[in-house]
């Protein structure tokens, strides 16, 4: 752009160009601009270190004047006549005709390097020398606005923001012949040469019908002085409508965006030719393009504040401070993170799927042992299948008899009533107690619904003593049933309680089986206080060899021929859903002991003790 | 001897044991009752006709054993066993040993008295026997030596000469004394002096 200019001065000067080579840039406008910086970071980003590099500027538009520029002149090519650079750059119109002014004094054999300088006015100046070499740019004022009303389809006003300064009244000129294009979308209006605050009253007084335009401005109609990027911010700042501009400079100053080349690529451009340049390419040779590209540049932030339809944004734009979604700034990190966290949860449901099935593997093999303790209820009945015959069988002959007896005496015509009364009252007896054997087998042998319930396990054990004492004395074996002294109460499920003291008593019946007279007996004992209930169940009998005890209550463990070993599996399986443990030790003197223990209730928890 | 049989229950079960003295009672046995096997040992039966109904369990020695201890003592009593529990086992050896019957508890009434009929007719039969063999070996102890040793001869088939030739004495001695020794044991041929012999075998074996 015009703001910049170079002029090398060269004097006698190539011969120096020693180690150090030095290349002179000259911008037309005051270096810190922003679009001075910019370009003058491609330079250095292009040029390598070991060059030189220095920079000067014309300070236009806010010094002008034949005086200036003769003196100025005479400054730079004093200053630099025993440094002389190896290529000069301009940067900017006025730089370049400075230079093409000044150049039979101003170093000149060496090669010049232009940039920033528009294509019309090269136009409007007579051809190059051939070693002023360079890429023109062009600002794209009409591409800019179309796109404004583009994205604003409701825009009819175009407003145009230029500045009081020459190069500002350039730009007016400029525009006043662009805008005639969009006449029949929008109506332009100019605020051309305005105060400041003049402009920004009215830029803040706009509605949504209104597309702002601006190159900025160097003047504002009070002579205050602005770089333009400054006069963008604060119109920017000030406005109610959108505002566009032609420069990448002006981004992030509160403008939308526009079609804009890239000073900082202009640069870069400025710098590969000056690469070449200083590698001795002659000045002709470096094939360069027509023009420096333009790009829509947007700023995503105002495309937010304005509601621009995101779908109407070009794919080729460049947007610029859309703030990176945490994905796209750390996609890398975001995957591996997101695999970690797959994997885990992965891992988690795994392990939350075996836990599941391994629980209601657990809950089935619990069922299934249930399941087995009612079969197993009604293999050990079936074993008992003689006593309890035997039992029930006693009282229905009784009946039987007494029936027939009666029927004799009253057919014998004789007056016995005193008999035919006792008689049925016998057989009454006799019939209670049928049904009560019954009813004790049928409550220990049907299946039923696992309960939780108080009951006393003395009274427990004794019902278990009356199943089974027909048995101990078909096997001669005295069965003695030791109550506790007080009650004890146990919750819990008490068929399933008898059928662990069943189990055991029928082993220690078993385990007398040979011995001699006076050591055949079991002894069940129930012992109760404040922190434990226990059963124990005592013989005398061949006793347990000591390397039988750790498998004794192992699933399919038996010595004997015709055990199925689940037996006492069953039985701890049962005492351990009381929360209570089972364990065998050897007798005092002989035979074995096996112990049963239960945490005893607590006593306030339970009604008053009594059997259930 | 009184003809009237007396039937011995031993039954542990009290009730069982009224209701079955009841039942024979009513029609019209004599029966007596023991609550186990040691009971009725020390009480030893009287000398009349009569059977044992017995229970197979029993507390202390079972009705088995008692059945043998009877048997050893030589105690003729025929034997019904009752049991709660038909367990063959029990039944093969009690029926071995030579019980009558092995009924199952419940027992109806039909059963029992078929039984007991039963029973008391070994039992007849059996005291008929041993009376008889009671007589005839009452009259052999009353032959004299020479009477026995000639009926040993007839017995083994040998002919009057020679018997006489063996004992050194005359044939018409031996067919005399033959005579006499048939008037004293009652036999009224050569044949039922057979029979007679070979019962007698029988007694002594």
């Amino acid at each position: 752009m015009r703001f910049l200019a170079v002029c090398c001065f060269l004097l006698a000067a190539v011969a120096t160009a020693g180690e150090t080579r030095h290349v002179l840039v000259l911008y037309s406008s005051h270096r810190l601009l922003p679009a001075n910086l910019e370009a003058e970071g491609g330079l250095r980003e292009t040029i390598a270190n070991s060059t030189e590099l220095s920079a000067e500027f014309l300070d236009y538009p806010r010094f002008e004047g034949e005086s200036y520029v003769r003196i100025l002149m005479t400054f730079l090519r004093e200053k630099y006549a025993l440094r002389p650079p190896a290529v000069l750059v301009v940067g900017g119109e006025e730089a370049l005709a400075f230079l093409l002014d000044h150049r039979a004094q101003f170093f000149p054999t060496v090669p010049v390097v232009h940039m920033g300088v528009t294509r019309s006015f090269l136009r409007s100046i007579p051809p190059l020398p051939a070693d002023v070499v360079g890429v023109p740019i062009e600002y794209d004022f009409s591409g800019t606005i179309e796109q404004a009303l583009r994205w604003h389809p409701r825009a009819r006003r175009l407003v145009v923001v230029t500045g009081a300064a020459s190069w500002d009244r350039e730009f007016e000129a400029r525009l006043r012949g662009e805008v005639s294009r969009f006449q029949d979308r929008a109506t332009a209006e100019f605020l051309a040469g305005l105060p400041t605050g003049a402009v920004l009253k009215r830029l803040g007084e706009l509605g949504d019908d209104a597309v702002v335009f601006t190159p900025g401005y160097f003047q504002d109609g009070e002579g205050r002085m602005f770089a333009p990027r400054e006069a963008a911010r604060i119109m920017a700042a000030a406005a109610t409508a959108p505002v566009y501009g032609p420069f990448n400079t002006f981004l992030g100053t509160g403008i939308v965006g526009g079609s804009m080349p890239s000073f900082a690529a202009m640069g870069r451009q400025a710098g590969l030719i000056v690469n070449e340049l200083l590698d001795g390419a002659a000045p002709a040779a470096p094939r360069l393009p027509v023009i420096m590209p333009t790009a829509l540049n947007v700023d995503w932030r105002q495309v937010r504040r304005w509601g621009i339809d995101e779908n109407a944004i070009p794919g080729d734009a460049v947007v610029h401070f859309k703030a990176l979604t945490f994905l796209e700034e750390h996609r890398k990190e975001a995957i591996i993170a997101a695999a970690v966290f797959l994997f885990q949860a992965g891992l988690i449901t795994v392990l939350l799927v075996e836990r599941r099935r391994r629980r209601r593997a657990e809950l089935s093999v619990r069922n299934h042992r249930f399941e087995l303790a009612h079969a197993s209820r009604l293999a050990m009945a079936g074993g008992l299948t003689g006593a309890i015959a035997h039992e029930i069988n006693q009282p229905l002959g009784a009946i039987l008899s007494n029936a027939d007896a009666a029927e004799l005496i009253l057919e014998s015509g004789a007056d016995r009533r005193d008999e035919l009364r006792e008689i049925l009252a016998d057989i009454r007896r006799d019939d209670l107690r049928a049904s009560e054997v019954i009813r004790r087998l049928r409550a220990l042998l049907a299946r039923h619904e696992v309960e939780r319930q108080p009951f006393d396990l003395n009274a427990a054990a004794s019902d278990v003593a009356a199943v089974l004492c027909a048995e101990a004395q078909r096997r001669r074996v005295t069965l003695e049933i030791q109550p506790a002294t007080t009650a004890a109460m146990l919750v819990g499920d008490r068929i399933q309680i008898q059928q662990v003291l069943l189990n055991l008593v029928l082993n220690a019946l078993d385990a007398v089986a040979d011995a001699p007279e006076d050591r055949r007996t079991v002894v069940v004992s129930v012992e109760s206080d404040a922190n434990r209930i226990a059963i124990a169940v005592r013989d005398r009998g061949h006793g347990i060899a000591p390397e039988h005890l750790p498998q004794l209550f192992d699933s399919f463990f038996s010595t004997k021929r015709q055990g199925m070993g689940l037996g006492l599996s069953i039985a701890r399986t049962l005492v351990e859903a009381h929360g209570g443990r089972i364990w065998a030790e050897p007798g005092p003197g002989d035979g074995a002991v096996f112990q049963v223990e239960f945490p005893a209730a607590g006593a306030t928890s339970l009604p008053s003790p009594g059997p259930a | 001897m009184s003809a009237a049989p007396l039937i011995h229950v031993v039954e542990d079960d009290e009730s069982l044991r009224v209701a079955l003295l009841r039942l024979l009672g009513a029609a019209g046995f004599e029966a007596r009752g023991y609550a186990s096997a040691g009971d009725f040992l020390l009480q030893p039966p009287p000398d009349r006709p009569g059977c044992l109904l017995l229970d197979v369990r029993l507390p202390g020695p079972s009705g088995l054993d008692l059945q043998a201890a009877l048997r050893r003592q030589g105690v003729a009593l025929p034997v019904i066993f009752l049991t709660g529990y038909a367990d063959v086992t029990a039944s093969v050896r009690a029926m071995k040993a030579g019980a009558v019957d092995f009924l199952a508890k419940p027992v109806e009434r039909a059963a029992l008295f078929d039984a007991l009929q039963r029973a008391l007719a070994r039992d007849a039969a059996q005291r008929a026997a041993r009376e008889e063999a009671e007589r005839l070996r009452a009259r052999f102890a009353a032959l004299t030596p020479r009477e026995r040793a000639i009926f040993e001869g007839i017995v083994a088939g040998k002919p009057n000469k020679r018997i006489g030739d063996e004992l050194a004495i005359a044939e018409r001695t031996v067919k005399l004394q033959r005579a006499q020794l048939m008037v004293k044991l009652g036999a009224g041929s050569a044949a039922e002096l057979g029979r007679l012999a070979e019962r007698l075998q029988h007694l002594s074996e």
